[in-house]
């Protein structure tokens, strides 16, 4: 049941917003995790609750950390 | 924002936090609880009129800890509405009033249903919640009823 974030100081980045619906349907969505780790909190959060009905992906969960630390190098470098 | 996830909660628990999912819910939208147990020989304000019953598809109350008959009666505004556990273990929902047609009546037991499985979603969000180490730090109820939550691990 229980996930484990293991990826120390950027615990505090991970957020997520929860909506439940008058009729209980639930809709969890992800904030600033990158990769396929963003769907393992979303579904450990919500596991057991009932069955998935939608799952959408954004550009960012095709995003790794290593892609985000080349960004931000790049951008480093052109300030 | 980068995954999008939608659940459709499927009510499975015992007889005391089905209880408590319904006292909490109707509560918040003006129900009065008028018995909280009863028993088939026992009545409580039987209303005449029309009546409505509808079994919530995706329920299972466990039999453990269930009295046979045991129901939870709320009234509002002379509708009057019983919560109980059928044969199949799902969870039954009886309403009854005068003055109002039998897909009126339906359409309440909808709407009630809908209120309980919410509150059975919201205490399961919480809980697992806190086996998450996470914590709330935004939450809101929109005018119609609908809650949102924010939440970041601690």
């Amino acid at each position: 049941m229980r996930c484990v974030f293991s990826k120390g100081n950027k615990m505090s980045q991970r957020e997520l917003e929860i909506e439940i619906a008058p009729d209980g349907k639930v809709t969890v969505r992800t904030i600033g995790i990158k990769g396929k780790e963003c769907l393992d909190v979303a579904q450990a959060l919500i596991q057991g609750i009932g069955t998935e009905e939608h799952r959408e992906m954004t550009t960012e969960f095709y995003e790794s950390e290593h892609d985000v630390t080349q960004h931000q190098n790049l951008h480093d470098r052109y300030q | 924002m980068s995954t999008v996830l939608v659940v459709a909660p499927i009510v499975i628990a015992n007889w005391s936090v089905i209880s408590a999912a319904v006292i909490a819910g109707v509560g918040s939208v003006g129900y009065a609880v008028v018995s909280g147990v009863e028993t088939p020989g026992r009545t409580t304000n039987r209303q005449v009129g029309n009546r409505a019953e509808i079994e919530v598809e995706n329920s299972e109350i466990l039999a453990t800890g269930v009295i046979p008959g045991q129901e939870i009666v709320v009234q509002k505004d002379g509708v009057t509405v019983r919560f109980s556990r059928d044969r199949q273990g799902a969870l039954k929902v009886c309403v009854e009033g005068e003055g109002l047609s039998k897909s009126q009546l339906k359409q309440v037991g909808e709407d009630l249903i809908g209120v309980v499985t919410q509150q059975y979603a919201y205490h399961r969000i919480m809980t697992e919640m806190k086996n998450q180490n996470m914590t709330v730090v935004h939450e809101e109820v929109d005018a119609d009823r609908t809650v949102r939550i924010r939440v970041k691990n601690i």
